[in-house]
């Protein structure tokens, strides 16, 4: 075989994932740097609710992150695709709580706050487009599935540094656009996942052989 | 080599790719050349029981081995590489079937033609032989990006989806330029009856 060039196996998809997101985390902390942050964030913070609905948008976004890496190792376990789920249904249960607390304050939904969307998706891209440059080095055995959680996993950072950081909002209603933002994407993402990542042709192989290096 | 019931044979047989496949990773040719080898059988009679269409068995194949080739980075020494083989094989299998079948619901299957004038069995050598050469001009003097839909689509038998992958060019770009070449040759065709 002339193509035989040493190609060293990718690193276990967990310490990618960590990669990706203590990077991901350096970049929006410089947003934040430059932004600066919300001023009552030591108050906020001493609610259990608010806290496990952070927590919940972080640990979702480093779950999604290594699922969308084990999606493109094959042979990998079905479930590691679905590992950010209980941390997703942590955070809806923490957002459904607050959007309950507030219904009288601010009514529901609180459609005063749907400009986070277009922040939060600003805020997203970069990160995104780096966790899908890393997974775009998996095999794209469930390309829609890879798309859609590396997407996830962007927009969760985002819209977690955002709810600590950015929104100068109490109520835990607030929550309620970013999490919308974060659904939206990552559903609108993964059906371009069969464009963005696809399997090389023969075509295409054959002419890479045939390159002149 | 393989043996399909015999749990050991399977054993040796995993032990046996997956050092070989480490040194491919480490960029051994001779041990990927044998692996690939020991593969194929192996991938024929998996393609052969999923696929029920064994005509293009040999193309699925191929495709797995590519696909093997082009993804080798994600296999992991320390997990086992049938699994991991066998992951690739399937999902390759069901692309060439979405593949097979939407290029058959552009298809449409008649047992009895309607006419059988434009048959080639139906003509004299020379009148087959005038049609395809009046054919090939009327092609020939198409504009570049008419023409390669044309062979892209018509000719070499693209689905729709695959003839845009090929091309780069939007499927509804591509609908507009193969209407429009047919429209061209078949005036060509008449201009010259």
């Amino acid at each position: 075989m002339d193509d035989c060039a040493p190609t060293p196996p990718l690193a276990h998809p967990g310490w990618r994932a960590l990669v990706w997101f203590g990077a991901a985390l350096c970049y929006l902390g410089l947003v934040v740097h430059f932004v600066g942050r919300r001023p009552e964030l030591f108050t906020t913070i001493a609610d259990p609710r608010y806290l496990a609905e952070v927590a919940a948008m972080f640990l979702t976004s480093a779950m999604a992150a290594a699922g969308a890496f084990c999606a493109g190792c094959p042979g990998r376990a079905i479930w590691e695709r679905f590992a950010p789920l209980p941390f997703l249904l942590i955070w809806i249960g923490a957002l459904a709580i607050g959007c309950w607390r507030d219904r009288h304050i601010q009514g529901f939904p609180p459609f005063a706050n749907i400009s986070t969307i277009q922040t939060i998706a600003a805020m997203s891209i970069p990160s995104a487009l780096a966790i899908l440059s890393m997974a775009r080095r998996g095999a794209p055995i469930a390309p829609m599935t890879t798309v859609g959680l590396a997407t996830l996993a962007a927009t969760s950072m985002s819209s977690a540094v955002h709810r600590v950081f950015i929104e100068q909002s109490m109520a835990g209603s607030a929550g309620f656009w970013p999490f919308c933002a974060v659904l939206l994407m990552s559903g609108f993402a993964s059906l371009f996942g069969r464009r963005l990542l696809r399997w090389t042709t023969r075509d295409e192989f054959v002419a890479t052989v045939q390159r002149p290096s | 080599m393989s043996s399909q019931h015999d749990p050991f044979a399977a054993k040796d047989d995993e032990r046996r790719w997956r050092a070989l496949m480490t040194s491919a990773q480490d960029g051994d040719g001779v041990a990927y050349a044998e692996l690939l080898s020991d593969l194929l059988p192996v991938l024929h009679r998996f393609v052969r029981r999923k696929s029920r269409n064994a005509q293009d068995a040999d193309d699925v194949v191929q495709e797995i081995l590519v696909s093997l080739h082009t993804v080798r980075q994600t296999y992991d020494p320390r997990r086992p590489f049938t699994p991991w083989l066998m992951t690739i094989a399937a999902r390759r299998v069901a692309d060439a079937a979405r593949r097979r079948y939407a290029r058959g619901a552009n298809e449409i299957a008649v047992d009895v033609l309607p006419e059988t004038f434009q048959g080639d069995e139906t003509k004299f050598e020379q009148e087959a032989s005038d049609v395809a050469e009046d054919l090939r001009k009327a092609l020939a003097v198409l504009p570049q990006s008419q023409r390669e839909a044309i062979e892209l689509i018509k000719i070499r038998g693209l689905s729709l989806e695959e003839a845009a992958e090929a091309t780069g060019k939007s499927i509804g770009s591509l609908k507009v330029r193969v209407h429009r070449a047919i429209k061209a040759m078949r005036q060509a065709l008449e201009q010259k009856s």
